[in-house]
């Protein structure tokens, strides 16, 4: 059910100011990535490993039903009870009536995130059940009456002071703050649950429908015990968890364990295929029994998953939580603003399909589209793609809210009137600062804000300064168009002179078709095809007929939608198709591009001394084009400067389309370590590949280290060429 | 004893499993915490085990047999130590619970992660290996496959029914501010004894 009346920005804000919180997922989020490095270091392909993993996931995906059937079938075979529980109820219907029949009273918990999902503690308490969450992280949040925070660590928004105030409640005695001894008093007290529990409940890692076995990945060790001490055992499994055979548990067991904790096992494995012995004491004797299992696949909207062509990739889903540990919106806030029990991108997506699409709206916004996600999951999941595709949908369904409508629709889609009101702009861009319209404008309108510096739109832009920057190229070796985008053209003009200078220097002809308008990013961003396929094909019109063999774009974010996006939003218009690709094959960004050339041309020599460069990764250019050696080449290569790297030079500086304007509170702090890193560099020129990073870090550099100076590649390229 | 299969051995794979495997094992279970004792027989593998049941105190015992166990005849050891030692599946139970020490064997190990497989179709062999709080098995030193990928060969020829664990050193959690602790719900210690003596 949807939760109703939530303040997220005031959500947000608290989140921000907990110092116990900010601080662990600081410090995870430095360690992380070097844990999951050493984890890995002795798999030879990784890529390889996720592809097959990926691979075994969609082929199951297909099939589900068939893989569950054979699922049952062996499972019953080997002496299982098998029930498919198509929502919460169904499940606790079926598993209340079970307790009653065989008189359970007390029943133990393994993590199981199904069983969080539809909240059944609660509704086993109500039935008058003892119910003991056993897992360490998990017991912790049940006696603080908390949702996790993360999927793999429930706890990690808690300290070790907090904890032992929890448990000094709980236990009624005083319990100090030493680690060890809080683990010892959770065995203690829990070994008492084991042993007097009539029931079991686990979750399940994975099902194999081959034999009926379920795995379980752990590492306290409560979950053999949950599975082995009581006279009963009920696993609770989602369809996604199902998997055709015993060796295709290999690419999951080969990566939960080394992306969800950083270890190459965990401490457990664990194998469970249908009945096996348990030991019952009866009038005083111990005696060997047949333990009961039951099995449940919970649905609860999954199925419906596996049948949507763009959503069955949530199959893909291992819930190792790598997804969370890298992304800078998660590590800032943590995992209870998605309001769910699900966190980060994927716990938005699978909010909206397990949970409820209103509480997936209320947090959409929260994915900034930076793709470090994708670039870590095992199921090579697209996050930020999904997210897109919800956003889109719930825009079919209810359109858009009216003020961004107005906008997109009589604005935005007429190039004219959308660069006059950018003229009008540059002479008066007071009237802009309030109202609601300014954050649905693409987002440099919303520079306007006055929470950072931002530059202003320039007094002359780019297409009006294309006459004095075009030289007569003899004999041009290529006929190159530049697309400039919306902020090279009105924001950072300079950019698009560099970007002119340096390719009529390699002997090309540069032309500017004038009726080229906005890419269309910041409306797919919206969710609002319909508009951007308007835009979309104004463009290709213009660019066709400006008869080219290259068109150049020096923003990432352009260049990908022009080469990719096009050709997905015109996916069911077969009368486009050809046109868009066409258009798309000559579509190239510019350092990419530079590179080639220079490399040709033997300009690519290193160089040495001179002005201190690093560079920063746009999250487009780097993880959406996959350009990152190409820039790094040439400043190696420009005379007057000196190349250096600093740290996390491809994690996202926070710009990130609208949210770095309309979560300015999240934005600032990502910004701020940018700027210390470029500063701890110590570069003297950040250099930049993307202009909306350039605004980012721009507006950053202006406060916090004004003399750095902020460069795009085209400009340093330029500097070294001759009028 | 009831178990998964009778004889681990016939499918391993080809020319994929053996000793040249150990060095890496060794180091990737040491890793994980677990500690390991190469031994050349399994008599001194008993040696090893009395020496452990003396430092740590232990009074009361409980272990399942096999042909490792046997072999070593730690069993006999123990109790002419004066220690209690149960080894009947209702006395595992009965005693399980307030045992020191836990004796078993496990089927192979993998390299790529430091684990080793054990057959836990019987129940007193779980209970052996998931109550007490130091968990001591042996196994032969040569019944190493390199990875994953072949322990999972193994398994999808022999697993049809019942119970198997990889266990990977103790049990462990990091749940309270990322502090790594051992020894949570299960052993806080796991030793093994690896025994180059092919006993079978």
């Amino acid at each position: 059910m949807e939760t109703k009346n939530r303040n997220i920005r005031k959500e947000i804000e608290e989140k921000l100011n907990d110092e116990v919180l900010r601080g662990a997922l600081s410090r995870f989020a430095e360690a992380y990535p070097v844990s999951r490095a050493k984890a890995y270091e002795n798999v030879e392909n990784l890529d390889a490993l996720r592809e097959q993993f990926k691979n075994m996931k969609s082929r199951t995906v297909e099939h589900i039903e068939e893989i569950a059937d054979k699922f049952e079938a062996e499972a019953t075979k080997r002496g299982a009870k098998v029930f498919r529980a198509k929502d919460g109820d169904a499940l606790k219907e079926y598993l209340i009536k079970l307790c009653k029949e065989k008189g359970v009273k007390r029943i133990v918990k393994s993590k199981s995130m199904a069983s969080e999902e539809i909240h059944l503690n609660h509704s086993l308490e109500a039935e008058g059940l003892h119910v003991k969450e056993t897992d360490l992280g998990e017991w912790i949040i049940a006696i603080a009456g908390h949702k996790p925070s993360h999927m793999v660590m429930p706890a990690i928004h808690l300290n070790r002071q907090q904890v032992a105030e929890y448990f000094s409640k709980e236990l009624k005695e005083d319990i100090p703050t030493d680690i060890p001894y809080m683990v010892q008093v959770a065995r203690q007290n829990l070994r008492e649950e084991f042993l007097q529990a009539d029931m079991g409940i686990s979750g399940a890692n994975f099902g194999i429908a081959e034999n009926g076995a379920i795995g379980l990945v752990t590492n306290e060790g409560n979950a053999r015990l949950v599975t082995t001490l009581p006279r009963i055992h009920v696993v609770i499994m989602g369809y996604e968890k199902l998997i055709p055979t015993i060796q295709d548990a290999s690419s999951i067991l080969r990566q939960l364990p080394r992306s969800a904790t950083g270890q190459q096992m965990t401490s457990y494995m664990t194998m469970v295929d249908g009945v096996t012995p348990t030991m019952v004491k009866k009038d005083g004797k111990w005696v060997e029994e047949d333990r009961e299992v039951h099995i449940i696949i919970l649905d609860n909207g999954r199925l419906k998953a596996a049948h949507d062509d763009k959503f069955k990739e949530i199959y893909n889903c291992l819930r190792c939580a790598s997804c969370l540990n890298v992304c800078p919106v998660y590590t800032l806030v943590g995992g209870h603003v998605y309001g769910h029990i699900y966190a980060g991108g994927i716990g938005a997506i699978l909010t909206a399909f397990l949970h409820s699409m209103g509480d997936f709206e209320k947090i959409n916004e929260m994915c900034i589209g930076c793709r470090k996600c994708t670039e870590v999951c095992p199921g090579k999941i697209n996050i930020p793609g999904l997210i897109e595709e919800l956003r889109a949908r719930t825009v079919k369904e209810n359109g858009l809210p009216f003020a961004a409508k107005v906008v997109f629709e009589n604005v935005l889609s007429n190039r004219k009137v959308f660069h006059t009101l950018l003229r009008l702009a540059s002479v008066g861009q007071k009237p802009f600062q309030s109202g609601k319209v300014i954050r649905h404008l693409p987002l440099f309108l919303a520079g306007m804000t006055k929470e950072r510096s931002l530059p202003a739109v320039a007094d002359t832009p780019l297409r009006d300064r294309i006459s004095k920057i075009t030289k007569k190229i003899d004999k041009p070796v290529k006929r190159v168009a530049f697309f400039a985008g919306c902020n090279t053209d009105f924001v950072f003009p300079e950019t698009g002179e560099s970007v002119f200078k340096v390719l009529q220097d390699l002997k090309m002809e540069v032309v500017f078709p004038e009726d080229q308008s906005c890419c269309g990013k910041p409306v797919l961003g919206m969710g609002d095809r319909e508009t951007a396929k308007n835009i979309a094909k104004r463009n290709i019109k213009a660019f066709e007929d400006a008869n080219v063999d290259v068109i150049i774009s020096a923003c990432p974010t352009c260049a990908e939608t022009l080469h990719q996006t096009y050709a997905e939003i015109f996916a069911d218009e077969p009368a486009m198709k050809a046109r868009v690709e066409k258009f798309a094959h000559k579509v190239r960004e510019f350092s990419s591009f530079v590179a080639e050339q220079y490399a040709k041309a033997g300009r690519l020599t290193k160089t040495t001394g001179g002005t201190k460069v690093t560079y920063h990764d746009s999250c487009h250019m780097k993880r959406g084009l996959g350009i990152y050696e190409e820039p790094r080449k040439l400043l190696e290569a420009a005379k007057g400067y000196e190349f250096t790297e600093m740290k996390d030079c491809d994690k996202c500086c926070g710009m990130a389309g609208a949210f770095g304007i309309k979560y300015t509170e999240l934005s600032m702090p990502m910004l701020k370590q940018k700027i210390t890193n470029i500063k701890d560099s110590g570069a003297e020129v950040i250099a930049v590949g993307c202009p909306a990073c350039m605004m980012q870090i721009q507006g950053g550099l202006d406060k916090q280290a004004p003399n750095i100076k902020i460069k795009h590649v085209a400009q340093i390229l330029a500097e070294n060429i001759k009028d | 004893m009831k178990k998964v299969c009778e004889n681990w051995k016939q499918s391993f794979p080809a020319g994929k499993f053996g000793e040249q495997y150990f060095s890496e094992f060794e180091a990737r279970g040491k890793a994980a915490s677990a500690e390991i004792f190469r031994v050349k027989t399994a008599a001194e593998g008993k040696q090893i085990i009395a020496e452990l049941a003396e430092t740590t105190g232990a009074k009361k015992i409980v272990a399942v047999d096999g042909p490792l166990q046997d072999a070593s005849g730690i069993i006999d050891e123990l109790k002419n130590m004066g220690l209690e030692v149960y080894t009947s599946t209702t006395d595992i139970a009965e005693h399980v619970d307030t045992a020191d020490i836990g004796i078993s064997a496990v089927e192979f190990g993998i390299a790529e992660t430091g684990s080793v497989c054990m057959d836990g179709y019987a129940i007193e062999h779980r209970l052996v290996s998931m109550l007490p709080p130091l968990h001591i098995v042996f196994m032969n030193s040569s019944y190493i496959v390199p990875g994953v990928n072949e322990a999972l060969e193994v398994l999808s020829k022999v697993f049809n029914r019942g119970y198997i664990s990889f266990i990977t050193g103790p049990s462990r959690t990091a749940d309270i501010e990322r502090v790594l602790s051992i020894g949570v719900h299960g052993p806080c210690r796991f030793v093994i004894i690896a025994v180059d003596e092919e006993i079978n």
